[in-house]
């Protein structure tokens, strides 16, 4: 057992009369990446936002032991005034750190760039660089891929990935996607309808290289996944 | 080309409109008004008299977003203070210049505090409630993702708040540098102890209708030579927050 960065136990969430997460229980190992799988209006965002401090729960427990959160959000959240350095100084002010992040997410050559001028995936890009600058112990990822398209996606994710192999930080995140959910995560947890609970969890036993939309074995897992979710 | 033909057909059918009525005290003829404004430019007391409405223009604007801004700034935050603070400020936006202009006549009398107070309380309203526009317009994401990265107040105040109320702000200075004129000659036309207003009070007086119009020409070239700095500042101002290139 490493450590645990998050400890949810009997864990609620109510709008007024609208509950929307019904006593999850959920723990979360440092250098984890956890997936959390389930549909829309389930909870999965309103879960973030209690981790990130900007929701608060109902009921139940939820200790954290994190310094620094990276999130990337749904939309990238820039500053539409600021260019790309700017955006990223505001959160850091650490040039040479900014640097590094900007090579790291292949931005270099964009950082005075206002982001009216970058494509969705380079404001993607900048959504991600902003979250790594923090040199996160969590990195939140709230369906970060919705918008863009399989190329750009894939880029991103592949980052993602040889990010994570460096620096091993804590991944909690939120998708639709079948494929997202097995190239980025090792444990996925299925929840149900609102109000959510988590149903099961799978196992995501993928060695670097298999961790390829086309391989065999991811196809194999995906197919096993597909199948865990029908019978829920 | 255009303006110079267009300022030339104004002039014909002023003259035109003038020798049909034929009535001096209504409608004098450009030739008398263009003496006029050459004799009232041969004299040093319209020089002072406009500059003294110049720095009153100019000191109401700088109250008006000293005191404006930051008040809207809060009001844009806080529903509560929104709330308290919204009857008083309609009330202020709807009392009649005449009411405060009795006010300011029992207070201190004749001299440039009331048109400066008369202007301010005129154009104050206008420039609160753009502010709250543009403190509300404020993408609530970013405050998010500020809260987020526990981004330091005085940083989120600077990189995220300003930028979203500089141009509501500086619209409202735009529309309040074409209004602060005509607020100004009225009121030291009512209380005022100089300025182009008060000089036209007199004109009326002696029943000089030329120097009227003379005086009047000067105001109207007053604002739109303002108009058209305040434009030019605003731009380079602004341009710090543009969104896109």
């Amino acid at each position: 057992m490493g450590d645990i960065v998050l400890n949810a136990e009997k864990l609620e969430k109510k709008f007024d009369d609208l509950s929307v997460i019904d006593g999850w229980n959920l723990k979360v190992e440092k250098g984890e990446r956890v997936v959390l799988f389930g549909p829309s209006g389930c909870g999965k965002t309103t879960f973030l936002k209690i981790v990130a401090g900007l929701e608060e729960k109902s009921s139940g427990s939820l200790d954290i032991d994190y310094e620094r959160i990276g999130f990337v959000f749904q939309e990238p959240r820039l500053i539409p005034w600021r260019n790309v350095k700017r955006n990223l100084s505001v959160v850091l002010e650490d040039d040479e750190k900014i640097v590094q992040i900007l090579k790291k997410t292949r931005l270099e050559g964009f950082e005075f760039y206002l982001p009216s001028q970058l494509s969705g995936g380079m404001k993607q890009r900048v959504n991600l660089a902003r979250a790594l600058l923090v040199d996160p112990d969590l990195l939140v990822l709230d369906e970060p891929f919705g918008s863009l398209d399989l190329p750009i996606k894939l880029g991103i994710m592949q980052d993602i990935n040889s990010l994570w192999e460096a620096e091993k930080f804590t991944v909690l995140m939120v998708t639709h996607d079948v494929k997202e959910a097995l190239y980025l995560g090792n444990r996925v947890l299925l929840l149900s309808k609102r109000p959510s609970r988590v149903l099961k969890e799978f196992r995501v036993n993928l060695s670097r290289k298999e961790r390829n939309l086309s391989s065999p074995v991811f196809a194999t897992l995906e197919a096993q996944l597909i199948r865990e979710i029908l019978e829920l | 080309m255009k303006t110079f033909w267009g300022i030339l057909l104004f002039l014909l059918g002023w003259q035109l409109l003038a020798m049909k009525l034929n009535a001096p005290l209504v409608l004098p003829t450009p030739y008398a008004t263009l003496f006029s404004l050459l004799e009232a430019f041969s004299n040093f007391e319209t020089f002072y008299a406009l500059w003294s409405t110049v720095w009153k223009g100019l000191m109401v604007l700088g109250l008006v977003i000293a005191v404006g801004v930051p008040i809207g700034f809060v009001m844009g935050l806080s529903d509560t203070v929104y709330g308290l603070m919204r009857p008083v400020i309609m009330v202020v936006q709807a009392v009649p210049v005449i009411s405060w202009l009795v006010l300011v006549i029992f207070l201190w009398g004749i001299g440039w505090k009331g048109p400066v107070l008369i202007s301010l309380l005129s154009l104050l309203p206008m420039v609160i409630f753009t502010t709250v526009s543009g403190v509300r317009n404020l993408d609530k994401t970013l405050v998010e993702m500020v809260t987020v990265y526990k981004v330091p107040k005085g940083k989120v105040f600077k990189e995220v708040y300003l930028g979203s109320i500089v141009p509501f702000v500086s619209a409202a200075v735009e529309v309040s540098v074409g209004d602060v004129w005509k607020v100004i000659l009225v009121s030291e036309y009512l209380c005022g102890s100089s300025g182009i207003g008060v000089l036209i009070s007199w004109a009326r007086q002696y029943v000089d209708v030329p120097r009227v119009y003379a005086l009047t020409i000067i105001a109207v070239a007053l604002g739109i030579a303002s108009e058209r700095l305040v434009k030019k500042f605003l731009g380079r101002i602004t341009k710090r927050w543009v969104t896109s290139s």
